[in-house]
């Protein structure tokens, strides 16, 4: 199969009625021919895909809606998206909670802050799945070993090994990586904020608590739209730290979608998981619009 | 253009090879001149001193063809087919992710080949299982592993205990262990693939014929369910329970949060008599005791010996793509590597038996005990792993023995075979065929 490369050409920009330098065009040549090549051209040929009973290589032949069909009863579908839904609000808000707290310390006056900034952002720049081995240890070993010596008996069997309870691991490990990230955010947030407005707020007598909720977390708002967003985003994919920790285990308990579909490229069930690959892009652009729609003009995006 | 082998090379520099090798194998297929290179797919990490040196021998035998081993593994492999440039030769586990080659009539007929003439028929429903490609041989057998309990002789010994061969035997064996404080079997929960491998499977495959299983299961499809004639819930349900009865009461306290890694230590430590591993396990407690005197045994799960068997999977199995540019040459290969002092030399090293007529088996007394089961043919494959891996069942095993509803994980996996057989008829409809 030989993938047309034609749709580049559709792709031409729509209004034409103001005269704009060529240079301009020129670019957006290289970046746009890319990304049509290796995002647009494979997602479209992946969408159609999704209706042929391919598994990657071989013959193929196209079965309509079946995979969709049979993709909407899959009890393990279904949870997989409940998991990586539920984990991610929950990670979203921990991360965002913590961090802006984080960045609130980071910004006052307090002793050695830089020092302190540096070692917050470490995790940022460490590998998820190094990072998910090495907690992987510590929940398995550490933390059993650490509950029998101080004879704290719920501390004693691994989180990893309870299936209600992996997603707080997960969730804890996850955050533990995006907090930096968030916090470097809300750092730039936070600074931005010109000082002569809690001056005026010293002199009208305002407490910091005042200050705080009245000033600062207006101020920064945006910010805190940009970090739900791309966080959110971000654990939507939820891939290298869950397969690290626990595998989707115990039993089914922590599949995230990217995992089910990633089990299913390799397991040689390509063009069902690309019917779920489908739906996961649609729900996902359907949050997108969402997102937008409700944060239009709060955040200058 | 003879790259030395490099000692300890980087990613980039093994992609570097690679490109160079692709380059080579086309360079050499037009120009017919110096040796013709071939592309020897080969991945298990335990045997690749061994097999490099064995293309070394090859290589210096003669000066017609040039092979070059490619040690990256299935995943990269499924790509080149994919795109179109697959390996001249493979040597690869046999499995699900493989059969699909076999399926969609990637790999050529190795019929006329007098490796397959040597191939023992025996073995062929257990390839053909999989899935086939009507009228071809597609994969031939090469190294067998047969899995089974291994027991620590030095425990059994002390304590006066004799290898169970029924389900009684069995419990007994484990209270009397019990009673003198020994953990009787040493489990590893927090790595799924070992309850599936071990747990699962030897506890299936000795309750009941699991091809015949998983024959009805194909023909059943889309069927499967709580009324269908087979299904796991009705089949497995028995298996299943005294395996949850095993691991609930004669584990280590810490299953759950133990790996591999851990177990074979602890085993090696003596910290258990009893560990459901197959024999690549032997390598790794023999790093922490090599002088630990072990033993296989299949698990007993009726009270009739006679239902006794050993689990076996096709380790390796040798198979050619029809669209390798270099048949004779990958032929020619395929001949040097099943020669009796090369195939033998490698199960021996590796504890596998040899699937050739007449080969000898395996000598090493660690496997001792399965030698007479596989000779008998009372052997089966892990029904694990002859599920489409779509289906998440080493997940479900692990939730099994880690406590969740037995009735309701089978229920699932019920409802995913018949998902499955619904969304893929010709798949099922082909391993149909190849049961005859």
């Amino acid at each position: 199969m030989s993938l047309p490369a034609s749709s580049v050409s559709r792709r031409r920009p729509k209004a034409r009625r103001r005269r704009v330098e060529p240079i301009y065009y020129l670019f957006l040549l290289p970046s746009l021919t890319l990304f049509t090549l290796a995002i647009t051209v494979p997602g479209v040929i992946g969408i159609l895909f999704s209706f042929t009973d391919s598994i990657g290589l071989g013959d193929w032949s196209f079965t309509g809606l079946t995979n969709y069909i049979a993709l909407f009863s899959d009890p393990a579908i279904l949870q997989s998206y409940l998991f990586t839904f539920g984990f991610a609000l929950a990670t979203v808000v921990v991360v965002n909670v913590v961090a802006f707290g984080l960045a609130l310390g980071l910004t006052s006056r307090i002793r050695l802050r830089t020092p302190l900034r540096a070692v917050f952002v470490i995790p940022m720049v460490v590998s998820g799945i190094i990072i998910a081995y090495v907690f992987n240890f510590l929940f398995s070993n550490s933390v059993p070993a650490a509950g029998q010596a101080l004879g704290i008996p719920w501390l004693e069997t691994s989180l990893l090994a309870n299936a209600d309870l992996a997603w707080v691991a997960i969730v804890i490990v996850t955050a533990w990586q995006a907090i930096p990230g968030t916090m470097l955010i809300y750092i730039a947030g936070l600074t931005s904020v010109p000082g002569d407005v809690y001056e005026a707020a010293d002199l009208d007598g305002a407490s910091k608590r005042a200050q705080l909720l009245r000033i600062t977390v207006p101020l920064v708002s945006g910010y805190v739209v940009i970090n739900v967003i791309l966080s959110f985003k971000g654990f939507l994919n939820a891939y290298d730290i869950i397969v690290g920790l626990t595998n989707g285990g115990p039993g089914t308990a922590t599949r995230s979608i990217a995992m089910t579909i990633i089990a299913g490229f390799n397991g040689g069930d390509y063009a069902y998981q690309m019917a779920n690959a489908t739906i996961f892009f649609i729900v996902a652009v359907v949050i997108s619009i969402l997102q937008l729609r409700l944060t239009r003009g709060r955040s200058s995006l | 253009m003879k790259p030395k082998k490099e000692m300890k090379p980087s990613r980039r520099m093994i992609a570097q090879a690679m490109a160079f090798v692709v380059a080579g194998a086309v360079l050499a297929g037009c120009a017919a001149e110096g040796p013709e290179v071939i592309r020897f797919t080969f991945s298990k990490r335990e045997a690749i001193a061994f097999m490099e040196a064995v293309v070394a021998d090859y290589n210096a035998s003669q000066d017609q063809i040039l092979v070059k081993m490619d040690t990256s593994g299935v995943d990269p492999i499924s790509a080149s087919f994919v795109r179109g440039k697959p390996p001249d030769i493979m040597l690869a586990n046999y499995n699900f992710e493989v059969a699909r080659f076999v399926e969609r009539c990637t790999l050529s007929d190795l019929a006329g080949t007098e490796a397959a003439a040597q191939s023992p028929p025996e073995l062929q429903p257990l390839i053909d299982q999989y899935g086939k490609c009507e009228g071809r041989i597609s994969a031939l057998p090469y190294s067998v592993m047969a899995a089974s309990v291994i027991y620590n002789k030095a425990i059994f010994a002390e304590h006066e205990l004799e290898v169970p061969t029924t389900w009684e035997e069995l419990i007994e064996v484990c209270d009397k262990l019990e009673a003198v404080g020994v953990t009787p079997f040493y489990a590893t929960f927090k790595d799924d693939w070992t309850v599936a491998q071990g747990w699962y499977d030897y506890s299936v495959g000795g309750s009941l014929d699991v091809l015949q299983f998983f024959d009805a299961m194909n023909a059943e499809g889309a069927a499967v369910g709580a009324d269908s004639a087979t299904s796991f819930q009705k089949d497995f349900a028995d298996p299943v329970g005294d395996m949850v009865h095993l691991a609930e009461n004669y584990v280590n306290a810490d299953a759950a949060s133990r790996a591999y890694g851990d177990g074979n230590v602890a085993f090696a430590e003596g910290q258990a008599a009893m560990y459901l591993q197959g024999p690549w396990a032997f390598s790794e407690i023999a790093k922490t005791a090599p002088d630990l005197e072990l033993g296989t045994f299949p698990l007993p799960m009726t009270s009739d010996p006679a239902d006794l068997a050993v689990r076996v999977n096709m380790d390796l199995a040798a198979m050619i793509p029809v669209e390798s540019k270099h048949q004779e040459a990958a032929r020619d290969f395929l001949a040097y590597l099943y020669q009796p002092e090369v195939i033998e030399s490698y199960n021996a090293s590796q504890l596998g038996f040899t699937p050739v007529t007449d080969a000898a088996p395996p000598s090493d007394p660690r496997v001792a005990g399965m030698v007479e089961y596989y000779n008998d043919g009372r052997i089966y494959q892990g029904p694990s792993v002859l599920v489409p891996k779509t289906i998440p069942t080493f997940n479900y095993t692990q939730a099994l023995v880690l406590g969740s509803d037995p009735a309701e994980i089978l229920a699932t996996m019920d409802a995913d075979w018949a998902r499955v057989a619904f969304r893929a008829p010709k798949a099922a409809a082909e391993a149909k065929e190849s049961v005859k």
